[in-house]
């Protein structure tokens, strides 16, 4: 979507807000969401060697494994079978990801508005075991149905957006 | 304290969990069991059955067969589902309006048990068999009502089908929170993580307050603590509940 739609919808939502309510004060930090924009083939599920920590995201542990969710971008594995050194030993890259769960050697996870299945019994080789598209629609690629809040504003130099993620935002200016 | 004797604890705390965790090597097969998550996952797996919360649904997945995962139910639960916690065969939905309790049959299917409703805000929960711990978080939350307020909640849930509220402790501005025993660890953000002491589980008695860290969630593992924060990830010894020690911090960031 051109950003104009944006600007307009913006521009809508103020006034229509400004008849009924008080005026949208922003915030200099919220949580809202942000796009998440297409790259390179964004099904592409591969384990690669450990990277730098830049925006961590939530965590998760099993079996002397923390699992280090890597906003948006996939998954650091760190051995920390010694605590007190705990160690990057890989990383997943799923694009769009949020949120996982482990049984077993299986690993699930949100890759955009898809669930994944990996099998991640080789951290080095993890195989995709299955996928159900679109079990998220929430995480389909226009911003989604029924949120209302603040959103980073969509660039389109920056490529397709494939997918919308939470995020803490700097003084968002948009917002619906 | 010297470099010698932290590395001494270090290194006993290393023993410790070496203990505590059998599992340590990690080329062998994992547990069949399920890991643990955060308070602000949307995540979790019970049995056969995956279910995750997505702005304001539930979802079930039948992942018996792991290599054709089927979505068997849609549940609209309200608006703003931001976390789920598990409670043996019942699920805990942290919403931006009340916690939602579900209760899971034998055949994966959520059913509707009870709730508890709050001013809107964000909120976290964790609970045991007989209480529930909500923190409720005004500031960096969207949405959050006029009146709101910075809480730790604790609700009465001993009864499942009706959960009461008996007490509401002021706090910063909370996020995430862990519960291990009669210890619960609250994150702060930047104002960091408070230790409380549920040997009166109605009353939450602050006994440590680490102000110099960033902490958004926690995972208690046995006597370590794992803190997430913006800047760190942070391992604490807490097997001394009255000498909380660092075990290490792993930085964040280029």
């Amino acid at each position: 979507m051109k950003i104009t739609h944006w600007a307009g919808l913006l521009l809508a939502v103020t006034f229509l807000a400004g008849c009924y309510t008080e005026p949208v004060e922003i915030p200099e930090e919220t949580v809202g969401l942000a796009p998440v924009y297409s790259d390179g083939d964004w099904k592409t599920i591969e384990s690669q060697p450990p990277q730098p920590i830049i925006e961590l995201n939530k965590i998760y542990y099993k079996d002397s494994l923390i699992f280090v969710g890597e906003a948006q971008k996939g998954i650091h594995i760190i051995d920390n079978r010694n605590p007190a050194e705990p160690e990057r030993i890989a990383f997943i890259s799923i694009q769009g990801n949020s949120d996982i769960s482990i049984k077993g050697n299986l690993l699930y996870a949100n890759n955009l508005a898809d669930l994944v299945v990996l099998n991640i019994s080789d951290i080095n080789n993890v195989e995709l075991v299955s996928r159900v598209e679109g079990a998220f629609p929430q995480s389909g690629a226009t911003l989604p149905q029924g949120y209302f809040g603040f959103f980073e504003c969509p660039d389109p130099a920056l490529g397709t957006i494939v997918g919308w993620t939470e995020k803490t935002l700097q003084s968002p200016e948009c917002w619906r | 304290m010297t470099k010698i004797s932290t590395f001494i604890l270090a290194l006993l705390a290393f023993f410790v969990l070496s203990c505590a965790e059998d599992s340590a090597d990690i080329s062998a097969a994992a547990s069949s069991g399920t890991g643990v998550g955060g308070s602000l996952a949307r995540f979790t797996i019970i049995g056969d059955y995956l279910y995750t919360v997505d702005n304001t649904t539930l979802a079930t997945f039948d992942i018996s067969a792991p290599e054709a995962p089927e979505k068997i139910d849609e549940t609209v639960v309200t608006r703003g589902v931001e976390t789920i916690f598990p409670l043996k065969d019942h699920l805990l939905l942290g919403t931006q309006n009340g916690m939602y309790i579900y209760r899971v049959s034998d055949n994966g299917l959520p059913a509707y048990v009870s709730e508890y409703q709050h001013v809107v805000s964000c909120d976290p929960v964790v609970a045991n068999q007989n209480y529930a711990y909500v923190t409720l978080r005004v500031s960096e939350c969207r949405e959050a009502a006029a009146g709101a307020a910075n809480t730790l909640d604790v609700i009465d849930i001993s009864n499942i089908e009706s959960p009461n509220l008996v007490n509401s402790l002021s706090l910063d501005g909370p996020y995430g929170l862990g519960l291990d025993g009669n210890v619960l660890f609250v994150c702060e953000g930047s104002n960091g993580l408070r230790v409380f002491n549920l040997d009166d589980p109605e009353s939450p008695e602050e006994i440590r307050y680490l102000n110099d860290i960033n902490a958004i969630d926690v995972i208690p593992l046995g006597g370590t603590l794992l803190v997430v924060g913006t800047d760190a990830l942070i391992q604490l010894d807490y097997t001394d509940i009255n000498n909380i020690q660092v075990i290490s911090v792993m930085s964040i960031g280029a």
